[in-house]
Parts: structure tokens; sequence; C-alpha cells
């Protein structure tokens, strides 16, 4: 399949994306753009839902809650003890912005319940802070009631946090599940993102040879096939190396990863007080740094490359049929569905690894980077299972060479006509 | 031996017969004339010869045998639709292009100066393509086609686009090119180019050859029926041969004419009236033969 004339054209698609100046620019400011983007998004949230310090007003009718709320408050939202009768107008007026009501009722009657009142949402954050404050009052007066002894009462007490160890054949691994979940997410939109951007760049490329009709010139030295798996292998090492210089920013960045995350968490929130360092914060709440095993990449990057050059033969056949970007859009609908598909289980995959539906994604070639990607970060998965996916894919990727060089050797001298989904099928019925 | 031998090449599109039963020959150092009306099977039958696609019957034979990926690189092709990389350098396109004819990186860096020295891109070497002008690209484009040195020259519509000085250069060297032993395949519309250029011609239309062989033998075979006049003085033997039916008045300006001569005139008979008759000092008496737009038109019209 890959003949001289096939790795010309494979070194020149490579070296002239990658001297580009655009290329080096998005290659080395990208993951900056990235984190960038991702700050803004959690600071906008951050300070345009709960940056704001609220007065939150408390109205208290059973006389024996109040003291133990406000002992337990611990917030940035400032809790005052209001009178009933005035409240309701105070907070119309904007003096408070909301007020809680506890009704004499609810210390026997666990039917009635607390009230929130606000003008506007409030916002759950808000809302679950109170609920957990109230019941540890109520309980803390329940049990006094009760005259229940300081040793039963530090009984109740008392938590436990699981600490989640992944077992593997190398041996034990301590980490959460809720970070490899993440890591799992992570990685299945990584390979989603991947496919589809430099699947798209080889469709560019098939557009520009067509619509400047250099592609006449080329198909008079060389065949369709070497031309589209040129182009397609020529893009494919541009996308590795580019992912290489990025792997290699965030491997250098992971080192500082604990700092900018606990940057992001309120200590109050874990219970934990104002002066833990960056190490104490992750691990009260549950996080350590997931450590992923080199064997893990190596499949994630041969994944990538089976899924890339699966799909990137196919957007390579919807660009030669078109003279424009424009007209690419309609035909792009059946190659872009796969992909959409496969992120849209990424969730369902995440929760249970092990699920039909996560092997039957596995299988399939056109879903089983993103769904084997989810999986190898999320759980362990028995080699059989991995090289008969990866068989499959690869069986997928000889499949969409054939189907894609077959449109491209049709499609290529067409002109001035536009091609339709149906005059694909076409072709191949009358042939 | 021909260079180049079409037999019987036959494409069909649909129901469409693009080339029916196409065959012709090319010979080395001779320029061959593909001619025909838009949409006659030129392009068909000239991508059938560049192997980009096969025919559905007959074959093709380059140096004897069957066109395939190996008689690729013996041959240059020219599209009548130019296209190159928008983005790449002229020199970097160029070594590229001639890469994948199966020139070496050594041989193709002192082709590619002489040629961008001839055709005056020297300075733009390290430009971008898109940066030249449409008849900068244009010769750029001829540079790439015969940097391999091809046995097989096919050209379509080399001219369009290029200024009469750059015409004149780009004829100077397809010249050298078929000295040298090129075979050269020259598709046009251009009739007076065709003229000027081709030894040999072959003229399709509707998919088939209408009409072949050597130039000079295609336009002996048709009838010198245009007569050029020039003479001075008074010439009631004119006003006579004007007055007789055998010629019509094609064009005058001052005392030069073309007529055209009726199917039964005799030419011979009208050049002694002429010399008899008195006060006659005779200029030019030529039987012009026929353009090949006339021949042109004459064909493709019977054949419509």
């Amino acid at each position: 399949m890959l003949n001289r004339k096939t790795l010309i054209i494979v070194k020149s698609e490579f070296m002239r994306r990658v001297t580009s100046k655009k290329f080096i620019i998005l290659t080395l400011l990208g993951p900056l753009l990235f984190v960038v983007f991702m700050s803004s998004v959690v600071l906008i949230g951050a300070t345009t839902l709960d940056g704001d310090s609220r007065t939150i007003a408390l109205v208290d009718e059973t006389g024996v809650l109040s003291d133990r709320v406000q002992a337990l408050w611990t917030s940035r939202h400032t809790l005052v003890e209001a009178d009933a009768g005035t409240v309701r107008q105070d907070v119309m007026d904007g003096r408070y912005d909301g007020y809680v009501l506890l009704p004499a009722a609810m210390i026997d009657d666990p039917s009635i319940r607390p009230q929130y009142f606000a003008g506007e949402g409030g916002g759950m954050s808000i809302e679950g802070m109170l609920e957990r404050r109230v019941e540890r009052a109520l309980e803390d007066y329940l049990l006094a009631r009760q005259n229940v002894s300081p040793t039963v009462r530090e009984i109740l007490d008392r938590s436990v946090n699981v600490e989640a160890v992944r077992l593997s054949s190398e041996g034990e691994e301590a980490g959460s599940t809720m970070s490899y979940s993440a890591i799992g997410f992570m990685m299945g939109m990584l390979m989603y993102i991947a496919m589809l951007i430099y699947g798209t760049v080889v469709m560019y490329g098939a557009i520009e040879e067509k619509s400047t009709r250099v592609v006449e010139v080329m198909v008079s030295s060389v065949r369709p096939l070497d031309l589209l798996m040129g182009k397609v292998l020529g893009i494919g090492g541009m996308g590795v190396l580019q992912m290489f210089i990025w792997a290699l920013m965030i491997f250098a960045v992971l080192t500082f990863s604990g700092t900018v995350a606990s940057f992001f968490m309120d200590p109050a929130a874990l219970d934990a007080s104002t002066t833990a360092s960056s190490d104490d914060l992750l691990s009260a709440a549950g996080i350590s740094m997931p450590s992923l095993s080199p064997v893990f990449f190596l499949w994630f990057v041969l994944y990538f490359l089976g899924g890339y050059l699966l799909y990137s033969g196919l957007f390579a056949a919807v660009g030669i049929l078109v003279e424009s970007p424009q007209d690419a859009q309609s035909l792009m609908i059946p190659v872009i569905l796969p992909i959409v598909l496969s992120i849209m289980f990424i969730g369902p995959v995440n929760d249970s690894p092990h699920s039909t539906l996560s092997v039957v994604l596995s299988m399939v070639p056109l879903t089983s980077p993103v769904a084997m990607s989810v999986r190898m970060a999320v759980t362990n998965l028995p080699w059989w299972e991995i090289l008969l996916s990866f068989s499959l894919l690869f069986g997928g990727f000889l499949g969409s060479m054939l189907l894609s060089s077959k449109i491209y050797r049709i499609g290529l001298l067409m002109y001035g006509k536009k091609v339709t989904l149906a005059d694909v099928v076409r072709w191949f019925r009358y042939s | 031996m021909a260079v180049l031998e079409v037999r019987r090449a036959t494409k069909r599109y649909g129901r469409i017969t693009a080339a029916a039963a196409v065959s012709f020959k090319a010979h080395p150092g001779r320029i061959l004339g593909f001619l025909g009306p838009n949409g006659a099977g030129k392009t068909t039958t000239i991508r059938m010869i560049a192997h980009i696609t096969a025919p559905d019957e007959g074959e093709v034979l380059f140096e004897g045998r069957p066109v395939g990926a190996w008689s690729q690189q013996q041959m240059g092709y020219l599209p009548e639709e130019r296209g190159l990389y928008k983005k790449l350098k002229v020199a970097e396109q160029l070594r590229y292009l001639a890469q994948l004819k199966g020139v070496s990186a050594a041989d193709s860096q002192s082709r590619i100066t002489y040629w961008l020295d001839r055709m005056g891109l020297a300075k733009w070497a390290t430009s971008k393509t898109q940066d030249l002008s449409k008849g900068m690209q244009q010769k750029m484009q001829f540079i790439a086609t015969v940097l391999a040195e091809p046995r097989l020259l096919i050209l379509d519509e080399p001219f369009s686009g290029l200024d009469p000085v750059n015409s004149e250069l780009l004829r100077t060297i397809i010249a050298e090119l078929k000295n040298k032993g090129c075979t050269i395949l020259f598709a046009s519309h251009r009739m007076e180019q065709v003229e000027q250029l081709c030894d040999d011609i072959c003229l399709v239309a509707k998919g088939k050859v209408v009409l072949g062989g050597s130039l000079r033998d295609v336009k002996r075979r048709y009838r010198r029926d245009k007569l050029a006049l020039e003479f001075e003085g008074e010439a009631p033997g004119f006003r006579d041969i004007m007055m007789s039916g055998a010629v019509k008045l094609l064009e005058h300006k001052d005392e030069k004419y073309v007529l055209k001569l009726s199917s039964d005139a005799d030419a011979m008979a009208i050049l002694d009236h002429l010399r008899a008759s008195p006060g006659v000092n005779l200029l030019r008496f030529e039987l012009l033969e026929p353009t090949m737009t006339e021949i042109f038109i004459k064909t493709v019209g019977a054949a419509a």
C-alpha cells in the first residue's frame, strides 16, 4: 500500500503543514488557549453564580434552633435573625436576599418542612447549605433533649470516607473513581476532538485539490489511492506530532496540577481549614491525581491513529466530491453521525465500562476509539478484548479506505454538478 | 514506430459515449494537433492517454505497451484547467511535482533553476505560488509539465492566458522540444496556432475521429477554391469575370481582391482571360489553400 510516490506525498503534506506559521502558533498556544478558555468558564461561573455574598434572614419559630444554626454557620453568606412580621417586606425591599422560616412544628413532625424564600432563585448551593446546617442543628437539639451522652454523640458524628483503590495486574493503585471517571471523560472527548479536527483538515485538503484543479495534475503522476493515502498519512503524522508536543506540555504542567486544582476549591466546603495546603485540600476532597500507565497512552495513540485513519478517508471522500466547504455540509452528516453518537455514550460507558453497550461500542470500528479511550482510562480490560477491538478497527480502516478510494477516483474529475448522497450510492450499485 | 497509438478507445459515462472507438497515432519529433469542438471527447481521450481514466473498450499503447503507471512517468500533461497548490513556494512545488514523476532531487534542482531562468521566473523561486500573476502561473505550470523531460507532451490549450511575448517564447520552446525528438499532442481551438505548429492533425467530433493525417495531406484533400488577385490599371477583363458568375467577391481593399471560385469555375481560364485583357498589369494571382478554420467548420458541420 505504501510505495515510493505515496511516501513523497506523505512527506510533502506533512512538511508543508508543520512548517506553516499556523501550525507552530496553534501548537504552542493551543493548550494555553484551552486553559484560558476553561478557567474563564470556571471563573465566570464562580463569580456570577456564587461570587457575591448574600445576607439571609432567619426566622426561628421553634426558639431552639437559631443559636445552633448560627454556631454551625461557615459560609461567605451572612445569616442574621429577623422578625417574622417584617421580614417579608424587608426581602422585597432588598434588605435581605432571602429568608429561612423554621416552623415550630418541624421539631416533632418530620413532614413539616423549613422553607426558604428568596426574590430570585437563590441557587442550589444556598439551599443545600441551609439544609445541611438545619439538619445538624435539629439533630443536635433532639439528641440533647433525650440526654444522649457525649460518647454516643461522638459515635453519631463519625463519618467515613471511602478510599477507592483501583486493582490492576501491576498492583494496587490509590485514587478515586471520581478522578478516574473524570479522566475517562477527558480521554473520550480528546479522542473525539482529535478525530474530528484532523479529519476535517484532510477534508479541506481534498477540497483544495479539487477546487484548484491541481488534482488532475496529481493523478497524471500518481494513482488516486496513493494521493488519498499520502494526504491521510501526512496529516495524521502532523496530528501525532502535535499531540506529542501537547503531551509533553501537559506532563510539565501536571507537576503543578495540585496547586492549580486547589485554586478552584473552596476550603470551607470541604470542612478543611483555610490554611490547608493544596495536597491537604485535594485529599480532603477525596482526589488524588490518578496515574495512567504509559501503556494506556500507547493504546490511546494507536486508537487515535486507527480512528483517524478510518474517518479521515471518509472525510477525504466527502472533500473530493465538492468544490467548496459549504457544499460539504450535507455530505458530512453520515460521516459525523457515528462520531457524535460515540460521544453521546461517553457517560454510560464511563459509568459501567463492562456493560453490553460498552462492549458493543468498543467492537464497532466507528465508535471504538472513543469508547475504548474511556474504558481503558476507568478500568482494566482483558487483553483479548483490546486486541479484538483493535483488529476490528484496523479492518474498518481498510474497508473505509476501499470505499473512500473508489469515491475519490470517481469524484475527483467531476465538476459543475453537485453530488448528492444518492449519486454516491448509485455509483456503488452500478459498478 | 508511433510513440503513441490509440486503438478504438471507447469511454462511456452512463448513457453518454464520450469517446467512440477513437483511433490515431502520434510520432516522435512531430506535433499532432488534436482538434474538435467543445464536448467532442478531447479531454476524455487525453485522460485515457494519461492513464487517469481507463477506456471501456479498445486500448492506448505507449511505445507499444498498454499505458499504466509506468507510462505516466514518461508523459507530461498540461491540463486545460490549470491547477497548482496555492500555498506552496514556486521551486518547492516544482520539485514536488518533478519527484512524483520520478526525477531525483539533485536533477530536479538544476532543471528547476534552468527553466525558471528560461521563463523569466528566477526571482520568484521562493515566492508562494498564489503571489504569482495568472500568466506567471501558466508558465510555472508549463515548467512542471516539462521538468521530467517527458517523451510525450500533452498540451491542452497551452497558449491561453499568455501575452504575445510569452506566447512566442512558448512557441520557441515547443519547437525546441520537438526537434529534440519529443512527441507532442497539442489540443487547441485556435486554428492559426494549429496551422503554425502542427505537423499532423486529428479532428474529433461527437466522440469520433472525423479527419486525420498530416496537415499538408489534409489540406490537399480540399480544393483551392479561393483566389487572391492584385492588379493595376483599368480592368475590363476583371469586370467580365465578375459578371460571369464563376466567382463571388469575398474581400476587397484598394486593388486587392479575394474571390471565391464557384464549383465549376476554371481558375486557369480566369488567368488567361485577365492576361489577355488589355491595360491590366497583374501583380498577384494566387489560389489560396483552405485554412484550418475553414476545414474545421466544414468537417465538423458535416459531422453534426
